[in-house]
């Protein structure tokens, strides 16, 4: 449909940490993009236009810090502006990125974020404040409490377990270990996660991912440029959707409800869009990689359904059986550790992205699964609301 | 909004106090003011036929203004809830529940809290929380034009 | 490109607006473009918004206001530069497919929040914050480094306030304020030397919505009349590091300009209309002198910032403005048969960014 063959052709990132004291905010921006750059084999000459990829400004404590990094990150003279749309900043800028190149008014496209979230002790404070200020600011409501709200929705439609969900947490932990990027890459059983402090029902700390801090740097080029580059295995960017939804879980609940808040159903509409411009039909046949958005352990089951990977309430009988699993299940679920094990949220949705290339690239190291020709990744912004999907793959024919 | 700094050795650290003043607008003022009489007003829109709690200006889904108010029910079903276990900065001290609540006669649901239900046992109150549970409104006294003005209970 | 405005519309210019949420406003604006491009909210296929998190006073805006803005199950996505920066976004999403009509929604509600302490919390906290730097301390320093550099004086920054004001009091889409008198200006404190608050062109509330189309809808929709093409468009940034070149060269106006024309396959001299996003009367005097090749008449018709200026989206409205003129909608400012049309918009501190966006009569 688009004008033009994207591929993706250089990766960077920084490894996630609670701190990274050694280095500005504008440092770890500039850090990952030579990482980036250096990948492709490309220099900042070579890039035309950049995506900066920054979600609420209130967890590092500057506004529009993304003016801040301009000369770090070599945009000076260059087309550059900021995305920004909550936990799915970095999926958007990602997509943004991709569609200077398929619009045709760029050639080399530079997309890249840091954020510092452990830089204020108050971040659920500041998530508090993204409610309606009238009705719905005063009720506590923050990412746990709005998740716990869902996924204690989804364990009543499907019969699901709080020792299903701490599967997943083992199951992430365990990829992380082999992820020298990941945060938290200590293995964890099922009893310690059911041990661990009650944070919000059905939620323990160990079913919630660290604040994180760190950076990303992804290089999108034209099909044309690829040869000019280092990278000899590109992944293709093949399709992409960003679908939103209303900010009032409340209206995404009863029986009056377009679709269901627990299901993760914008991914519905997201995916579908995103497969029908890859020409996928079959998602689990032509898919062999997942990176997707999951900083609750909740988060798994219902997004895995609403990507067509299995129907609903299946996916927690399946990760119970090991089908998510890196190696010998039906597809690798966050082969990275996932969200659960890193979270610097203006660029977590670019880490998947990341990741799922680097998959694709045959780059993945410890964690490589085999035979990878397909990858999606996902983010997740709002109140549960935006729904970005990308499918990236290694043809784009 | 001020700031404050202080030199560490390895930070710099700063605060920062915004004010804001957000205006309420008809819709809300309307709903608002229903609130100290003890009413809850719902927003309806005659094209989709949704009645919507909070009030809207405008449906999402036709995308047409809402035209008319309808008075919701004072009772309702769970929707979802949780039990807030963990201290949060500038949040009430834990535990308590909170609950979206279709109330009668509307078509979304509304978070609030859930007030008289002990809490000790976490696993326990979650169990009375299921989604289809029935709960009333219950008005305080005092009433601020607010919408902590209210709260719900198990019926 | 092959990007068209189906239609659009503009929020009454008020200083506040008070009587109304700020979904309110967006809805009404969003509902008044729909209305105006003849289309429905289900053909639209992308919606993209441009916002200031800090300005509206919510941690992530578009929470509260894609909704409104049109994007219910839509494929959305917003930027936080300026208002004409997302019709460069929602212009080349179009462009990039599968998409075929797209909106383009942008606000401020100046009035929520405490401008100057939102433009000082976006100083770095090490070097400039603990100084202290906000709009018009940055805007001071671009106006003496522009009056060093190119001899400009107060008389000329007063000039361009009153001459703009002249075409605003013409412009019935202009908030309504007092006319500034040539006295009232040299009598205004100095905010930072040598800008006067007289200088500066009056925050106000305000939103714009266009409806875009790409050529290949509007081969399968005849019927359709577009308000213009989009002929060329171009934005850059310019380093954070204020100083004189910095300040006084408008490197990223050059690029964004020279960009936008580029694309668009014309020269300065051939545009009938150039909407001007001037802060102040030191930027209209420097941004006049960066388009000195144009018929001076085509510059800001409107009056520009000083016909409204919700300061995010300003250069929005300018874009609005533009394309009103190559419609034949612009009204009592209306120039004669414009073939071409400009706007020109900035955001950061001393403009850092700018974007420039060319629109065709069609």
């Amino acid at each position: 449909m688009t004008q033009r063959n994207v591929a993706v052709v250089g990766v960077g990132q920084l490894p996630y940490r609670t701190h990274h004291a050694d280095r500005t905010y504008v440092e770890l921006a500039q850090d990952a993009t030579l990482a980036a750059l250096r990948h492709a084999g490309l220099a900042p000459d070579d890039v035309d236009a950049v995506v900066f990829s920054l979600a609420p400004t209130q967890f590092m404590g500057v506004n529009d810090a993304d003016k801040w990094a301009v000369d770090a990150v070599w945009a000076q003279g260059k087309p550059f502006m900021r995305v920004s749309t909550g936990g799915a900043t970095g999926g958007s800028a990602f997509q943004a990125a991709y569609q200077h190149i398929a619009s045709g008014m760029f050639r080399c496209v530079l997309v890249v974020g840091a954020d510092r979230v452990a830089e204020t002790p108050d971040a659920q404070h500041v998530l508090n404040l993204i409610w309606d200020r009238f009705y719905e600011h005063d009720f506590a409501l923050n990412t746990v409490t709005m998740t716990a709200l869902a996924a204690q929705r989804y364990m009543h439609r499907y019969g699901v377990t709080e020792e299903q969900f701490a599967r997943v947490v083992v199951r992430a932990r365990r990829n992380a270990a082999g992820n020298p990027n990941a945060h938290l890459r200590k293995p964890v059983t099922v009893a310690e996660v059911m041990d661990s402090p009650r944070v919000s029902w059905p939620f323990k700390r160990f079913d919630i991912c660290p604040r994180s801090s760190g950076a990303a740097a992804m290089v999108l080029c034209a099909g044309d440029m690829v040869a000019r580059t280092r990278c000899t295995r590109p992944a293709w960017v093949r399709g992409a959707s960003g679908i939103s939804h209303s900010v009032f879980m409340g209206d995404r609940m009863t029986y009056w409800s377009d679709s269901e808040f627990a299901d993760h159903d914008g991914f519905h509409h997201a995916a579908w869009a995103a497969y029908r411009q890859a020409g996928i039909v079959d998602p689990l046949r032509q898919i062999q990689v997942a990176e997707i958005y999951d900083p609750f352990s909740s988060f798994q089951f219902p997004q895995l359904e609403s990507l067509g990977f299995c129907g609903r309430g299946a996916a927690a009988a399946i990760s119970d059986a090991g089908g998510f699993d890196l190696d010998g299940g039906m597809l690798a679920v966050n082969p990275s550790g996932g969200t659960l094990c890193a979270n610097p949220i203006g660029v977590t949705g670019l880490v998947r992205a990341a990741d799922a290339a680097l998959q694709i690239m045959g780059e993945a190291g410890a964690n490589q699964v085999s035979n990878v020709h397909a990858a999606v990744a996902t983010a997740i912004g709002g109140s549960t609301q935006f729904f970005t999907c990308t499918v990236l793959g290694d043809d784009h024919a | 909004m001020t700031t404050t700094q202080a030199v560490d050795d390895d930070v710099i650290h700063g605060e920062w106090h915004v004010r804001y003043t957000y205006s309420v607008g008809k819709v809300a003022g309307t709903f608002f003011a229903a609130l100290r009489e003890g009413r809850i007003l719902a927003s309806r829109c005659s094209d989709s036929g949704l009645v919507y709690l909070p009030p809207r200006a405008y449906c999402e889904r036709s995308f047409q203004p809402c035209d008319g108010w309808v008075e919701a029910g004072l009772a309702g079903e769970i929707e979802a809830a949780t039990i807030v276990t963990a201290a949060f900065e500038h949040l009430p001290p834990p535990p308590y529940a909170i609950a979206y609540v279709r109330l009668d006669g509307v078509s979304t649901a509304m978070v609030n809290f859930v007030r008289g239900l002990a809490l000790s046992d976490v696993p326990a109150a979650a169990a009375r929380l299921r989604p289809g549970t029935r709960v009333n409104v219950v008005f305080g006294a005092q009433r601020a034009g607010r919408i902590t003005d209210f709260h719900y209970e198990l019926a | 490109m092959d990007v068209f405005v189906l239609g659009l519309a503009l929020a009454p210019a008020r200083t506040r607006a008070a009587g109304e949420r700020l979904e309110e406003m967006v809805f009404t604006v969003t509902r008044a473009a729909l209305d105006d491009a003849g289309v429905e909210r289900a053909a639209i296929d992308q919606v993209t918004l441009a916002a200031c998190d800090e300005l509206d006073g919510r941690s992530i805006s578009s929470m509260l206001l894609a909704m409104p803005a049109g994007a219910y199950l839509k494929d959305e996505m917003k930027c936080t530069d300026s208002g004409l920066t997302g019709l460069c976004l929602g212009a080349t999403r179009l462009a990039a497919g599968p998409f075929g009509l797209g909106l383009v929604v942008s606000w401020n509600k100046s009035s929520t929040a405490p401008f100057e302490d939102v433009m000082r919390m976006r100083a770095e906290p090490f070097f400039t914050r603990p100084i202290g730097l906000n709009a018009a301390i940055a805007d001071g320093l671009f106006a003496g480094a522009v009056a060093a550099a190119y001899g400009f004086s107060e008389h000329d920054a007063t000039r361009q306030v009153l001459d703009n004001a002249a075409r605003a009091a013409r412009n019935p889409r202009a908030a309504t304020k007092p006319a500034p008198s040539e006295q009232a200006i040299a009598a205004s404190p100095y905010l930072a030397y040598p800008l006067r608050q007289g200088h500066r062109a009056p925050l106000s509330d305000g939103a714009v919505a266009m409806v875009l189309a790409s050529g290949d809808w509007l081969a399968r929709h005849p019927a359709a009349r577009p308000l213009a093409r989009i002929a060329g468009l171009g934005w850059s940034v310019a380093s954070y590091q204020l100083g004189r070149e910095r300040l006084a060269g408008l490197s990223s106006l050059h690029e964004a300009s020279s960009r936008a024309l580029g694309m668009a396959g014309i020269d300065l001299a051939a545009l009938d209309v150039l909407e001007l996003d001037s802060q102040t009367g030191w930027h209209d005097a420097a941004y006049r002198r960066v388009f000195a090749a144009a018929d001076p008449a085509a510059l800001s018709p409107s009056g520009g910032a000083f016909a409204q200026n919700p300061y995010f989206c300003t250069g929005l409205v300018g874009a609005a403005e533009a394309v009103l003129q190559t419609a034949q909608r612009a009204g009592p400012v209306q120039r004669p048969r414009p073939a071409w049309a400009a706007a020109q918009g900035a955001h950061g501190y001393a403009q850092q960014g700018q974007v420039v966006a060319v629109f065709e009569r069609v």
